[in-house]
């Protein structure tokens, strides 16, 4: 995003007079040049809900010069509830033809009958893709993220591990989850408002450092959760934590402001701060990584004729492409597809500079995150509302 | 309803109905409001109380009677939000209508009337942003290492950054109060505004002391800006969301936080009822309105030509 | 009249200090607008404000939330004053106030999901349409509350006059009673446009394939953090509203009052 100079040129400057005055820029993608759109588009548009993760930088310029379909994103949150409720009461599936969000929920969208499977013979580059065939093939674990009942609904465009983020100047080096306990950093820690992320963590944490015996902490029992809840509970009338932060840019803010010394958080987090001039740090935890994958689900749409079908595969398969994975590598910060680095080093002049290298180095990096394991993150538990009533019996209780 | 007495006519202001086609026209375009809020309204409100006592079942759920989801509710950490909602509401209003009505007060009376629109247009100006990003800033603002604790340090005032700045309730009863004071500015205005001046001179030529006068005249006579005003504020602040959860202290919630976790696993049965419960304790607070505040007041002075 | 000097200045200060303090979490948007990365050689970080034109999606949810904000100022109000009168002229006056502000008491969200499921159920679309119906929703007992007040100052005896002078009912309503409550009306509308502008929950359940500025930034702001962009349209929008209130509209109601004949 950042490539060029701040500084104001005065070619910036007449441009910003002419949008001004003509107002064309406004016409982009509003309910008037939809319309436009329409007709100018070869094929059409598609509608791709998204979370924010899947957008590159709004430029689908590639995929609509050799497909003829032009992409509307549409904003949506990346909670159950939107998700679900959206597509469900919403009328979403009728109107969105592609949902991209984190995976691990073709449970309860297969059972309502909002998603359809996909034909992986129809995407050329999915048996390019390495990383499928090693961390998500049927069997792994990984597979939970993108099929349900053998069958596979999502496309994994994305791969990342999570741990936490700390300040190595206030803390030194971390490397396990016993830091977001640790009395050393009272009053400086937060946690994340996700009882899958956050209770998978410290369940982890739990059962290797047999502090508890859990099973499998991607799917507990309520016995399990129960211990897991009293433990936080616990700390928090300890005054461990000092919030529990709701959003991304919440959580950059408390890194970058200094409010909390160790954050259980996503990496793309700290390379945020990092950005705005913080030395922070992911951790490398002993106990392992929360690992997951984003997943592409096509909508079960009565409204899609074969054609649209089609322009929804090529959409897919221009997620599992080398541009699209090396563009999203920069922005967020995750792996993407193998042919993400290949394809940047092979275009220097769309990915000048260390872009190339970058993108190398994001994926090595997340590669050893797999290779180091630890537990897949569940979405969707089959205790789910156990979960989810354990969790507010955590918000509910009183601190200190 | 209201009538004139005197002179050689009876005339009713506000008929009854006319058997007429204008009467009949009449009805329709009063009708109107009321037929959308019937439909997109008391319909859906209908559904979710139905659906709170339905049963989950798998995804979706089993049309039954159950009070199991009531049951979920009150037996459950939740309840204790419901009490922490309506008490937190109480003091914004309470806070809200101390700080709006010398503001509307002093506009109204004392300022001239272009200068007192532009003062309120102004009241309006933080509302173009985005409410996510105006609460976002109160956290930035309140920060360990923010502006204000900084500010603090170097006016000596305290030795450390003050943590409960920010994540607690104080920093919520902040981002509530700043978010709908300005809310209620507006309609305590408009309620003196259309008080009759002369009322008040009248008051003073008889002798009446300033702060009698304001008791016995001018008070009363706002009271419908004052109820809209507290309706504005108590509503807003216990049906927010946002607020608890960028600026609330660890875990803070308010009902509506609690009801989109719980659609979070698809239990639409007990949303459903905590919903249904949040509407019957509104009623229940506009009831004791109805007994305290007497709605005729909205009708116009026709209530004192009733006696 | 009242009080001396010191009253009155002790009111403007109270009034300034009130102002500034609401104000205050309008700056740090203006200078998180000016970010630059870090490591970038200097000049005045302008550059997001340029970006904001090239964001498709943030124009269009622009578009989006101008045009459903501007339709719903403009329904809402006649709505509202056609449900004020109705409080007068029926005789159920309590009924009609308490279902005109039941929508305020239910939390968002289940109002969102309950409208979903009606428009589903009803075979409506989510489009501008369904945004439109939520957000007339939500600003109805609000712009009826403030016609109400208005109209509760209003002295009846005007329209009596009027009656004595041959006017017909709707007559003297338009022409007596109307300009007496406009400045109800117009709050009313001025109010309605900044609650359609931010709402956000009800409005993300209906909107199907359309974003307005609202569930953008909401959606954003939870998964990939804002960027200077969004912070840079809310500084505009804040220099273009006061720069509204202090210059243009002073300007525009003197040139009204000197074309107006006393």
């Amino acid at each position: 995003m950042e490539h060029e100079s701040g500084r104001l040129r005065r070619r910036d400057v007449l441009k910003l007079a002419a949008h001004a005055t003509a107002g064309a820029s406004l016409l982009r993608l509003g309910p008037l040049s939809a319309l436009a759109q329409a007709g100018a588009a070869k094929k059409g548009t598609l509608n791709f809900a998204d979370v924010g993760v899947g957008d590159p930088g709004g430029d689908w310029s590639k995929l609509s010069s050799a497909t003829g379909w032009n992409v509307n994103l549409v904003a949506m949150g990346n909670a159950p509830s939107q998700v679900l409720n959206v597509l469900i009461a919403g009328g979403g599936k009728q109107v969105y033809d592609v949902v991209n969000i984190v995976g691990g929920m073709q449970k309860p969208l297969v059972e309502n009958d909002l998603i359809i499977p996909i034909d992986t013979g129809r995407l050329s580059n999915w048996t390019k893709d390495s990383y499928i065939r090693d961390f998500l093939s049927p069997g792994k674990p990984g597979f939970d993220f993108i099929g349900y009942k053998g069958k596979v609904y999502g496309v994994p465009t994305v791969l990342q591990g999570d741990s936490f983020g700390y300040l190595p100047e206030k803390t030194g080096p971390l490397d396990s989850y016993a830091a977001l306990f640790d009395p050393k950093w009272k009053g400086f820690v937060a946690l994340e408002d996700n009882f899958t992320t956050t209770g998978q963590k410290t369940a982890l944490y739990m059962s290797k450092n047999k502090l508890a015996t859990i099973k499998n902490p991607a799917d507990m029992t309520t016995g399990e959760l129960k211990i897991v809840t009293d433990f936080l509970i616990e700390k928090k009338k300890e005054g461990q934590f000092r919030v529990i932060w709701t959003s991304f840019e919440q959580s950059v803010d408390l890194l970058v402001r200094q409010e909390v010394y160790v954050m259980d958080c996503w990496e793309p987090m700290v390379f945020v701060a990092r950005k705005k001039g913080v030395k922070a740090e992911y951790a490398r935890p002993k106990e392992g990584y929360l690992l997951w994958t984003m997943a592409a689900y096509i909508v079960k749409n009565p409204k899609h004729t074969s054609e649209k079908t089609k322009g929804i595969y090529d959409l897919l398969n221009f997620m599992l492409g080398g541009w699209y994975g090396a563009k999203i590598s920069l922005l967020r910060g995750y792996m993407t597809n193998p042919d993400a680095v290949s394809y940047a080093k092979a275009n220097q002049k769309e990915f000048p500079g260390n872009e190339a290298a970058e993108v190398a180095r994001i994926h090595n990096n997340v590669r050893s995150k797999f290779e180091l394991g630890g537990t897949w993150q569940n979405r969707w538990p089959t205790n789910v509302e156990a979960y989810e009533a354990e969790w507010a019996r955590f918000k509910a209780a009183p601190s200190k | 309803m209201g009538t004139v007495q005197g002179g050689a006519e009876q005339v009713n202001i506000y008929s009854s109905a006319y058997s007429s086609a204008s009467g009949i026209v009449r009805y329709a375009l009063l009708a109107i409001p009321l037929v959308f809020l019937t439909v997109f309204f008391l319909l859906p409100l209908a559904l979710t109380i139905v659906v709170s006592f339905w049963e989950r079942a798998g995804f979706w759920m089993q049309p039954t009677f159950s009070l199991r989801a009531y049951q979920d509710f009150f037996g459950g950490p939740r309840l204790f939000l419901l009490r922490r909602g309506l008490s937190v509401a109480a003091l914004v209003t309470a806070l809200g209508l101390a700080l709006a009505y010398p503001i509307a007060y002093f506009l109204c009376m004392h300022v001239r009337v272009k200068v007192s629109r532009t003062v309120l247009l102004l009241f309006t100006v933080p509302f173009v942003v985005n409410y996510i990003i105006r609460n976002f800033s109160w956290a930035y603002l309140l920060s360990r290492t923010g502006p204000i604790n900084h500010a603090l340090q170097a006016l000596h005032l305290t030795r450390g950054p003050v943590d409960w700045l920010l994540f607690s309730d104080f920093s919520v009863l902040v981002g509530l109060v700043t978010s709908y004071m300005p809310f209620m500015i507006y309609p305590l205005w408009l309620a003196l505004a259309g008080i009759d001046r002369g009322l008040i001179q009248a008051s003073w030529m008889l002798g009446a002391p300033p702060l009698s006068t304001f008791l016995r005249i001018t008070l009363p006579l706002s009271t419908p800006g004052i109820f809209a005003a507290i309706i504005f504020g108590f509503v807003g602040s216990f049906g927010e969301s946002a607020v608890p959860i960028i600026l609330g202290g660890l875990g803070y919630q308010l009902m509506g936080n609690t009801i989109t976790s719980t659609l979070d696993v698809l239990n639409y049965p007990l949303a459903a009822a905590m919903s249904s419960i949040v509407v019957v304790v509104m009623l229940l607070f506009l009831g004791v309105w109805y007994l305290a505040f007497d709605v005729r007041a909205f009708l116009g002075k026709i209530v004192r030509w009733r006696y | 009249m009242r009080g001396g000097r010191a009253l009155g200045t002790l009111a403007w200060s109270y009034l300034a200090l009130t102002l500034s303090f609401l104000y205050l979490p309008l700056f740090p948007p203006f200078v998180f607008s000016l970010a630059l990365p870090a490591g970038e050689p200097g000049g005045l970080g302008l550059r997001a404000y340029l970006e904001l034109w090239r964001n498709p999606v943030l124009t269009g949810a622009i578009q989006t939330s101008l045009l459903v904000g501007l339709l719903t100022s403009v329904l809402t109000p006649p709505l509202a004053l056609l449900a004020a009168m109705s409080v007068r002229e029926l005789r159920a006056p309590r009924a009609v106030l308490l279902l005109l502000l039941m929508p305020l008491f239910i939390p968002g969200i289940s109002m969102g999901l309950a409208d979903a499921f009606l428009f589903r159920l009803l075979g409506i679309p989510p489009s501008l349409l369904t945004i439109l119906i939520v957000h007339l929703l939500w600003a109805l007992p609000f712009a009826f509350l403030i016609i109400l007040t208005a109209m509760a100052g209003f002295d009846p005896v005007y329209l009596e006059a009027a009656y004595l002078h041959g006017a017909g009912r709707l007559r003297a309503f338009f022409d007596v009673e109307l300009p007496l409550i406009a400045p109800g009306i117009s709050g009313a509308a001025t109010f309605t446009f900044i609650l359609s502008l931010n709402e956000t929950v009800r409005t993300g359940l209906v909107q199907g394939p359309w974003n307005t500025v609202q569930t953008y930034v909401w959606s954003t702001y939870l998964q990939v953090g804002l960027s200077p962009t969004i912070y840079a349209l809310m500084s505009l929008l804040i220099a273009l509203t006061v720069i509204l209130i202090l210059v243009i509209r002073p300007l525009l109601t003197r040139r009204s009052q000197r074309t107006a004949s006393v």
